[in-house]
């Protein structure tokens, strides 16, 4: 298949940097892009940085660099399996670089799952946390009180496009003086659960475990990257968390 | 029969956990039932090793048998979904995460700030460092039970998508 190495550099490198974006690990974003780029007949190197991707590759016997900065776009496993979809739709010949190019828009733009989903799902989900760490119902019902209002607060304050460690630290917050009622009010046997439990909503799972994944891959940069960000992520809300149990004068340190 | 039904009970709110921390990474529309039942599997398994009669295994050790019982099951899944097994593993990995370790190293080293106490200093110093250390070997063990089977089963794992 005759390609012309630059387009096809920019639509790869384009392409791994969505890949990052939206929460894939260093091995399938490598393999996807080697998939592609073998059929292409592409001879390239490929460093994934915190951030950007550099894609080297000959165009006209010169070496070419392309960085593409990483999209701050919000992890999206459908957009991962689509993509990934994508690379053996082209590597098994099915498509041209023109109707990849149109499919993978058509990826990016797809849009996220329903908002008003997402905040009954999860606060379901804090809902069912607080019963595995032994809630009783009155527990139950007020960490699903704490995360609907958190987690709606988030979702605000994101559109809104405030910084994220400032939100984490806000909701945490914000959920942690909803919780303390059990407390407060002396409802139920376990208000300890009820505000343990009602922050884990914000936990940044997914980089915890994809800064692993790159670790065990020895891509060290992008997993000390992801590992930090979660860190910080982490700190926010524990801070947050901290500052409604002083606020509500619990005396619990 | 009344074990049974804690387990059961455990892998009911396991899967809710899973299905709503899922739906916040995007899945696509197929994966959440997957996601519901791989969650519902690995907390099962890791409750039935940390709570039986013959040996209670620790955290550490329980999440990485339940998590590789995850990553088995998503592979296997994967296939059949045409999904990364990541899409299905990772979500159900969620409500292991030890989102309370995680928070209390944190207000440990916090509170290790705020005091002047010797006594009191070392207390919270210890709490910083116990639970940051099961915080991130827990993790480790988590991500090296799902990732092992995707390596093992690369030939799969990398695959799936393919139509």
């Amino acid at each position: 298949m005759s390609i012309n190495p630059k387009e096809a550099a920019v639509f790869l490198v384009d392409y791994a940097a969505w890949l990052y974006g939206c929460g894939a690990t260093c091995s399938r974003i490598t393999k996807n892009v080697d998939r592609i780029a073998q059929v292409w007949g592409l001879k390239f190197e490929m460093n994934i940085l915190p951030g950007s991707i550099q894609f080297t590759t000959e165009v006209d016997d010169c070496s070419q660099v392309f960085i593409k900065k990483t999209p701050a776009t919000g992890i999206s496993f459908y957009k991962n399996t689509q993509l990934s979809k994508l690379s053996w739709g082209i590597a098994d010949g099915k498509m041209s670089l023109n109707d990849a190019k149109e499919a993978f828009r058509k990826i990016i733009t797809a849009p996220f799952t329903n908002k008003w989903v997402v905040l009954v799902l999860a606060s379901l989900a804090n809902l069912g946390f607080c019963r595995i760490f032994g809630g009783d119902a009155i527990a139950m019902g007020i960490v699903f009180i704490a995360t609907l209002a958190g987690f709606r607060l988030k979702q605000i304050l994101i559109e809104e496009h405030m910084d994220h460690k400032l939100v984490f630290l806000i909701c945490a917050f914000f959920s942690s003086v909803i919780a303390t009622s059990g407390y407060i009010f002396h409802l139920g046997d376990k208000p300890e659960v009820a505000l343990g439990t009602c922050v884990l909503y914000l936990i940044p799972g997914i980089p915890y475990i994809n800064s692993i994944s790159d670790l065990l891959v020895g891509e060290y940069l992008v997993a000390f990257s992801r590992f930090m960000n979660a860190l910080l992520l982490t700190f926010c809300l524990s801070v947050g968390l901290a500052c409604g149990i002083l606020l509500m004068n619990l005396q619990l340190f | 029969m009344t074990y049974l039904l804690l387990v059961l009970e455990d892998a009911f709110y396991a899967a809710l956990a899973g299905i709503g921390f899922a739906s916040i990474s995007n899945p696509p529309k197929n994966a959440y039932k997957y996601c519901a039942f791989i969650s519902a599997v690995g907390h099962a398994v890791r409750y039935v090793f940390m709570h039986n009669n013959y040996h209670e295994f620790g955290l550490i050790f329980s999440s990485f048998v339940a998590a590789l019982a995850i990553g088995f099951v998503s592979v296997g899944m994967a296939s059949k979904a045409k999904c990364p097994p990541e899409t299905f593993s990772f979500p159900s990995l969620l409500p292991m995460i030890p989102g309370m370790y995680a928070y209390r190293t944190v207000e440990g080293l916090v509170m290790c700030l705020f005091t002047e106490d010797e006594q009191l200093f070392n207390h919270y110093l210890y709490l910083c460092t116990s639970n940051g250390l099961t915080c991130a070997f827990d993790i480790l063990g988590m991500v090296l039970g799902t990732i092992v089977p995707i390596f093992i089963l690369n030939k799969i794992s990398f695959r799936v998508t393919r139509s």
